[in-house]
């Protein structure tokens, strides 16, 4: 039922026509600019070179509506050649639409295939163009790993498109040349090369699946045999296939099928957030959490790490370790497995004492799944983890299963060490960098900045101009994944094709066209290359029906490689177990460092995406900065004056923190040094100190800059991940560390309900006993429901609902960015978070329950309940916010004159005010500058915002959606621009035929269409066959604080974990239950009295039946 | 006739029973009449000025405050999510309250037939006006687009849309504006004799024309006192029910909603007494020192101040029981929401503004049990400045514990005011400040013609009655 929800989703999308034949035959992949072009006049191909490029670079000017009109009708051309329009050619762009593009609505959204490179992989996207200039990424649904889902960095990779400081210019040695100029001068390093084979010339890259740039490559390498080529990646994702290649003795790549999983250890794995295509595993494990009813089986997910990440979240059993004694662990799992098969593991094994009972129970329940069982070793850990991870897999029978191989690539084989060290030693004349930025991220101890002078030619691509640009000789501004052609592959080897929706806006130029360039092709426009790769890609045959078939699904059908066999072989892994140093453990004053991808702004690439700087960290809830994490008990070691004389239990409250500030500490290690503010974070392995990467970038744009710490400044190349023997000093200074969420008890409340798997199937509507009113069945209230005093007010075709399945989120943010970029919510800054003005329409709650050194998490999405009987509606003097015959509450802006009374009487605090005027707002006042003021004098209306960036993130507003002003408040609407579409579809569809209810799966919110889990589903609450309805019907279904008698339209479904009995951490319930229990409520798993669920209250407090 | 009345030994009442005078020293009318205008006819005092410049000054803060505010936006204050009002509601029930005296002693002291309130009810009533117009402000500069503030009010327009009669807001309007509207006219309609005194006194044309003005040609003919006083006791029997209603109707702001801390019952008539409360302890921090610098010990005598400290007795007592009540029914209800609500109030991060508000809306008042309290004019200033700093903070802490920590805990915040907040708030008393300044510099502030009516000398059958010496 859910599988089959998603691929109707865009039935009404022009995506689905397939392109008509062509009526005359094509030349070539040419959009013509002009006639001129035609006669390849040397003014025309002046022109050419100038348009764009000096037209951009000189850019200065805000993004003009003439400007823009042209730029958008060159896009048209791009996608005329897409496929999407035919293949009519419309010849010079002229400013109005004379003749419209084929399927031209003005007005009506369009949607695009493509697909954003990520890392060593690429994600499917369907990308919607509004008027030319693209403004909502969704997962492609033809790709069957994603169904539609993405994550929060895909979400927001279209504010990046529309950054001010995103880099607009050709430069040498920092400043501005004419495009020309810089590829005569790109050309002019390349020759002097050409007659020594490379020698000297190095190529820097980023991990990429492109088969168009590996082909490149290929052919650059063969033209310059004696070049070196380097890959570079803070976060390196591609340890998982580089290992499995070593250990497989070929090249493959592991893809963990998760949906198949029933039991998985994670060995320091973060698969939900920070691994390679968290999303699709997202969608794989939350398949095996659907719970349907009593007889279901749920997967049981054990969780070895030592942060808290939302895999530690998500699991049933979390083991917090010092990250150094995560192959302890792995290797005492190992041992109960392989029963002495590997015996010299002992060794490894020593790492770790402690929890002997948690392992022993955990390697039974392994065991006992078999074939079915997952381990997987996260891309922080040694290669022993990863092999001993591997051995387990294969002892169990895993592979083939639940973890398959697929060929792959081989890896480059030089690092960024190496060319640090031929840059040093000055074998290295020229390097070649595409897109990493090493002058930050790299390792500090290589001190690549000042190698890189060395080189005489540093050539770049770079989206910034950014720490890596101050030490470049030529630099070259890159184009977004959504302005160039481009092509990759997925984590399980589909093939995906990258079409740009819009021409560059600042001249930038993809990484196809500079290495196609170097490799003196015939055509270096990537429109080429990419064709040209597919060719040697397809079967023989009709390529133009393939390339556009291609071009149009966005995937490449039955390209994913077939899984090879592999043998892990033992003396590999024995082979590193012989290798294997135990790590001296911290202890006393010495500390571990685990540096991490940060879930925001990754390694450092999104840290001027002010989305993505918002967005609260999913455990810690900080925003805008990274902070030092350590464990209560670590606190209070270090004596931080936060910690001094406070309950534990305190700490899942950050409330002392809001009063009291944050210790500023000096984190020492190895001679290198950083300050920055502590955050007590319950639930972290003592004795470590997590350090978020990204942040405390000297070169910036204006949204990143001063963000955070630097933690690159304490990173080497001998210990990336993690470093042990860091010394904490107290410098005595306090700082705030800004957070959305204050509080982190649930104070024994029924919000967020949770029951254990064998208590639900004894009490399977234990959550609606949860109720207060569940044992007071005649309490009713003495009011009449609206809807039934007026019942002819109530539409009898649509009743939209929405349920959210507890059981699957595991909160990964991804539906809070996506709510942003629908609904043009605004980024507020810093200082008005400090002060509790963040706007997101959807926020992700999350509750620590239990001991504060070993506590559960819960997370819940929480938006606009859609209350049936709205307090907020009743209490507005204007009428601004009001009820519709559909359910829903409606905020209308133009009445709201602000007296905020809806937002306190909401039990839900689901409002929001916009204090100033956010969206007019310089994002230079978004920083924090500590006076007590609200950040630096905003001169209100005659603040002037400067034009460039103003009218850049106007582009990226869906044009569907009103942009608030000051004074208004605002909440989530269910998406009602997309409800209002799909009926005007529906209607235009039904025409005399009067069948106006829309059908099930034609549209979904924002919310639930990036949900990679599907916990959040949207639909009508009348349509017999809605998802929603069936989910509402579930006896796990629950309203929050339902006893208000609201009526919300949002309902929950209860959470149920999995753990096992033998754990030595079991406990009866889960924690926020034994905390609800405690609070002196009755157990929701005992009988009450006949009255409690008596018919009369039941079918009342269910939504499903026609909404109330 | 007149002499035997002259010549009929009258036994004085034993000492016990004897009432304290109104007016004391056996002042005469036209001494009565002489002082009162004196202080508007005399030359400007030094005080008067050093007392103005400042309330000026600080008005116009205010104003800066509020032109900084409109043009910036709401977060110049300190609110935020989840607490959508603090300083600007508090300010604003904190001034309502205090309007709540004034009416009180001209309309229900008069039908109850209370012939002390004579000396004190001009001024109590311009004080009412004046906190009327500073609380006006706060609920108008609020709403986060003021421009659009008059959609409040039901005016008829091309779009029918109306306001939401069913939002206690809207009530607000409709019970403040008619509030002060009435409190106006009730206040002008008594000062009309005492503007015919003035003009009659008065030196210059400019006087002249300007009481003559607003007179109303009034010439004390039997007619007029007998019209002007069936006037007047309509309008105290109209403002009665106001007294009441409207701080209910503010109290339904909170009780109306769903906020746990908010939703009572008790509400209405515990804003009411809080109200009554709050006025009388602004009308004595004002009569206290206005009386000594402008020689009215004689009008505004040690019994009224007594009999005010009284009333802030009772009312603070019932104040007081309203607190405890609360807190019962929190337990008794059974509502966990409800309980942590007040545990919160008092033990929460705001237990600091709860226990001010409990050591100066409920200790302080219980001094004015002792006599020698009440009419030591330097600790009944002192409870009177405590009752106003209790009051403001009774407010706080509805709104704001209340706000901060609701249903869910993910949202639960903390409120800090920004200096904006604070400077609004000061600059109101600036404003009312000038105000009442400006009022007592050019209108008489203790209404000459009824002092006199509760004179011994007014009373025909009084030996020293028949205006036999002295003239009006």
């Amino acid at each position: 039922m859910e599988g089959e929800r998603l691929p109707k989703l865009f039935r009404l999308s022009p995506m689905k026509t397939i392109p008509p034949p062509c009526p005359e035959p094509e030349v070539g992949p040419k959009y013509w600019r002009s006639l001129d072009q035609l006669a390849e006049t040397p003014e025309f191909n002046e022109w050419v070179e100038r348009e764009f490029p000096a037209g951009a670079s000189e850019f200065t000017d805000p993004v003009s509506r003439r400007n823009f009109v042209k730029i958008m009708s060159a896009s048209f051309l791009l996608m005329g050649v897409a496929g999407l329009t035919g293949c009519r050619r419309p010849e010079e762009h002229i400013l109005p639409f004379t003749r419209l593009p084929e399927g031209y609505v003005h007005g009506v959204a369009q949607f695009y295939a493509t697909a954003r490179p990520s890392r060593g992989s690429a994600i499917p996207l369907l990308v919607k163009s509004n008027d030319g200039r693209p403004s909502k990424i969704e997962g492609n649904p033809q790709f069957s790993g994603g169904r539609g889902g993405t994550d929060g960095y895909t979400q927001a990779s279209i504010l990046n498109l529309y950054d001010p400081d995103r880099a607009m210019r050709c430069a040498r040695n920092g400043n501005q040349v004419s495009r020309e100029e810089a590829f005569q001068e790109l050309q002019s390093v390349v020759a002097q090369f050409s007659a020594n084979g490379g020698q000297g010339l190095s190529f820097l890259l980023e991990p990429s699946s492109s088969p168009s740039r590996a082909r490149l490559q290929a052919v650059i390498a063969a033209k310059f045999p004696q070049a070196t080529w380097h890959s570079f990646d803070p976060v390196d994702l591609d340890v998982h296939a580089q290992i499995a290649s070593n250990a497989a003795g070929q090249p493959v790549m592991p893809v963990f099928h998760f949906d198949k999983a029933r039991r998985i250890l994670s060995l320091d794995c973060d698969f939900l957030g920070t691994e390679q295509d968290s999303f699709v595993a997202i969608k794989g494990f939350s398949r095996g959490r659907k719970i349907e009813n009593a007889g279901n089986e749920l997967n049981r997910l054990y969780s070895v790490e030592a942060l808290f990440t939302i895999t530690g979240g998500a699991a049933d059993h979390r083991l917090p370790v010092l990250p150094s004694q995560v192959a302890g662990v792995a290797a005492r799992v190992a041992m109960e497995i392989l029963k002495g098969q590997s015996p010299g593991l002992q060794k490894v094994a020593d790492g770790y004492k402690g929890e002997e009972k948690w392992i022993t129970e955990c390697a039974k329940d392994l065991l006992a799944a078999g074939k079915n069982a997952l381990v997987v070793a996260g891309q922080r850990q040694p290669e022993v983890v990863h092999l001993i991870a591997h051995t387990i897999n294969q002892a169990l029978g895993s592979v083939g299963e639940t973890v398959t191989f697929i060929p792959a690539p081989a890896p480059l084989k030089g690092n960024l060490q190496d060319l640090a060290k031929t840059l040093s030693s000055g074998q290295t004349k020229a390097v070649v960098i595409l897109g990493a930025n090493p002058a930050y991220s790299a390792p500090a101890n290589l001190d690549f900045a000042v190698q890189l002078k060395k080189a005489s030619h540093v050539v770049r691509l770079g989206y910034y101009e950014d720490e890596t640009f101050a030490v470049t000789t030529l630099h070259f501004p890159e184009a977004h994944f959504l302005e160039t052609w481009g092509d990759g592959r997925t984590g399980d080897g589909t093939l995906v094709s990258i079409q740009p929706l819009i021409e560059p806006l600042f001249g930038g130029i993809s990484d196809l066209e500079i290495l196609a360039r170097i490799a003196g092709m015939n055509s270096f426009r990537p429109y080429d290359v990419v064709r040209d790769t597919l060719k040697g890609l397809v079967p023989e045959g009709d390529f133009e029906a393939s390339w556009k078939k291609f071009i149009h699904d966005g995937v490449l059908e039955n390209s994913a490689p077939k899984p090879v066999a592999v043998q892990i072989s033992a003396e590999k892994l024995n082979n590193a177990v012989a290798q294997f140093a135990p790590p001296q453990s911290a202890g006393g004053d010495q500390y571990e460092i685990v540096f991490h991808r940060d879930y925001s702004v990754d390694d450092g690439r999104y840290n001027n995406n002010g989305w993505l700087q918002e967005t609260p960290d999913p455990i810690t809830k900080i925003v805008w900065e990274n902070a030092f994490l350590v464990s209560p008990k670590t606190a209070q070691a270090l004596s931080l004056s936060l910690a001094a004389g406070r309950d534990p239990e305190d700490y899942k409250n950050n409330d002392i923190g809001v009063v009291k500030g944050h210790d500023v500490v000096e984190l020492e290690i190895g001679g290198r040094k950083i300050t920055g503010p502590v955050w007590i974070q319950p639930g972290l392995a003592d004795q470590t100190i997590a350090l978020a990467l990204g942040y405390g970038r000297t070169r910036t744009g204006r949204v990143g800059a001063g963000a955070g710490y630097n933690a690159y400044l304490l990173r080497t190349s001998e210990s990336p991940h993690f470093a042990v023997g860091a010394k904490v000093t107290k410098t005595g200074k306090i700082v705030r560390v800004v957070s959305t969420q204050e509080h982190g008890a649930m104070e024994g409340r029924p919000i967020i309900r949770e029951a254990n798997l064998e208590q639900y199937r004894k009490k399977t509507d234990f959550a609606r006993n949860m109720d207060i009113d569940a044992h007071a069945p005649n309490a009713g209230p003495i009011y009449k429901h609206p809807y039934d005093s007026n019942p002819e007010l109530k539409s009898k075709v649509h009743q939209w609902g929405m349920a959210v399945d507890l059981s699957s989120c595991v909160g990964c943010n991804a539906c809070v960015i996506a709510c942003q970029a629908e609904n043009n919510v605004p980024i507020v800054g810093k200082d008005q978070v400090n002060r509790g003005r963040e706007m997101h329409w959807l926020r992700i709650d999350r509750y620590f329950a239990g001991d504060v050194n070993r506590p559960q998490i819960a997370h819940q999405p929480m938006m606009c309940q859609h209350c049936e009987n709205a307090p907020c509606e009743s209490v507005c003097p204007v009428n601004a916010t009001v009820h519709d015959e559909e359910g829903l509450n409606i905020m209308a802006y133009n009445r709201c004159v602000g007296t905020r009374y809806c937002s306190n009487n909401c039990a839900w605090k689901v409002r929001r005010f916009n204090f100033f005027d956010y969206n007019k707002r310089p994002n230079a006042y978004a920083k924090m500058d500590g006076s007590l003021m609200p950040g630096p004098l905003y001169k209100g209306p005659l603040a002037k915002r400067e034009p460039l960036e103003y009218d850049l993130i106007k582009m990226a507003k869906n044009p569907d959606v009103t942009v608030r002003m000051r004074g208004v408040m605002e909440k989530c609407t269910f998406c009602i621009q997309r409800i209002e579409g799909a009926k005007i579809s529906q209607k235009v569809k039904a025409g005399a035929s009067g069948d106006v209810q829309v059908p099930e799966g034609t549209f979904t919110t924002a919310c639930a269409q990036v949900c990679p889990a599907e916990a959040i589903v949207f639909g009508n609450i009348l349509d017999e066959n809605s998802q929603v309805q069936q989910l509402k019907k579930r006896d796990r279904n629950y309203e929050v604080l339902g006893f208000l008698d609201t009526k919300p339209r949002t309902t929950y479904l209860a959470r149920i974990r999995n753990p096992n009995h033998a754990m030595p951490d079991f406990t009866e319930s889960p924690l926020t239950m034994e905390e609800y229990i405690k609070g002196h409520n009755p157990s929701p798993f005992e009988a009450h009295g006949s009255g409690a669920h008596g018919t009369s209250a039941q079918p009342a407090r269910a939504p499903s039946k026609g909404g109330h | 006739m007149a002499e035997a009345t002259h010549n009929l030994k009258v036994q004085p009442p034993p000492r016990e029973l004897e009432r304290e005078p109104l007016v004391l020293n056996g002042r005469s009318l036209g001494w009565i009449s002489d002082r009162v205008a004196g202080i508007i006819e005399g030359p400007t005092p030094k005080w008067w000025w050093a007392a103005f410049v400042p309330s000026v000054l600080v008005m116009t803060l205010c104003f800066t405050m509020i032109a900084y505010l409109i043009s910036t936006g709401i977060g110049v204050w300190g609110l935020n999510q989840p607490v959508g009002w603090a300083w600007d509601i508090t300010n604003f029930v904190f001034w309502i309250g205090i309007g709540h005296a004034g009416t009180l002693i001209s309309a229900i002291l008069f039908l109850l037939r209370q012939k002390w309130r004579t000396s004190i009810n001009r001024a109590a009533e311009a004080m009412t006006l004046f906190a009327v117009a500073c609380a006006g402000i706060f609920p108008m500069i609020h709403v986060g687009r003021i421009w659009f503030a008059w959609w409040l009010f039901p005016i008829p327009n091309s779009n029918s849309i109306w306001p939401q009669f069913r939002s206690p807001l809207l009530w607000d309007v409709f019970a403040v504006s008619t509030y002060g509207t009435v409190s106006l006219l009730f206040w002008y309609v008594g000062l009309i004799p005492d503007l015919a005194t003035m003009r009659d006194r008065a030196t210059t044309r400019a006087r002249k024309f300007l009481y003559g003005l607003f007179a109303l040609g009034w010439t004390g003919a039997n007619r007029h006192w007998s019209n002007y006083e069936k006037a007047y006791l309509i309008l105290a029997g109209v403002s009665t029910p106001l007294v009441l209603s409207v701080h209910s109707i503010v109290s339904f702001d909170f009780a109306v909603s769903q906020v746990p801390g908010w939703h009572t019952t008790i509400f209405p008539p515990y804003f009411v007494a809080g109200a009554i409360f709050s006025g009388f302890g602004m009308v004595l921090t004002l009569l206290i020192p206005l009386r000594k610098v402008c020689r009215l010990e004689d009008v505004i005598t040690l019994r009224h101040i007594e009999l005010m400290g009284k009333v802030i007795l009772a009312t603070g007592s019932i104040v007081g029981y309203a607190y405890g009540m609360e807190f019962f029914i929190a337990w008794y209800g059974g509502n966990p929401y409800e309980r942590y609500a007040f545990e919160n109030r008092a033990f929460g991060p705001y237990w600091w503004s709860y226990w001010i508000m409990i050591t100066c809306n409920v200790v302080t008042p219980h001094l004015f049990w002792f006599k020698w309290v009440r009419r030591n004019m330097v600790v009944v200033f002192i409870i009177s400045i405590f009752v106003n700093i209790g009051m403001w903070f009774e407010r706080f802490v509805i709104i704001v514990t209340s706000l901060h920590r609701d249903y869910l805990p993910s949202s639960w915040g903390y409120f800090m005011p920004s200096p904006v907040d604070i400077l609004t708030f000061v600059g109101s008393f600036g404003l009312f400040f000038t105000l009442f300044l400006l009022f007592m510099r050019f209108l008489p502030m203790v209404a000459i013609s009824e002092v006199k009516g509760v004179t011994p000398q007014a009373d025909p059958h009084h030996p020293l009655g028949g205006a036999k010496e002295g003239h009006h």
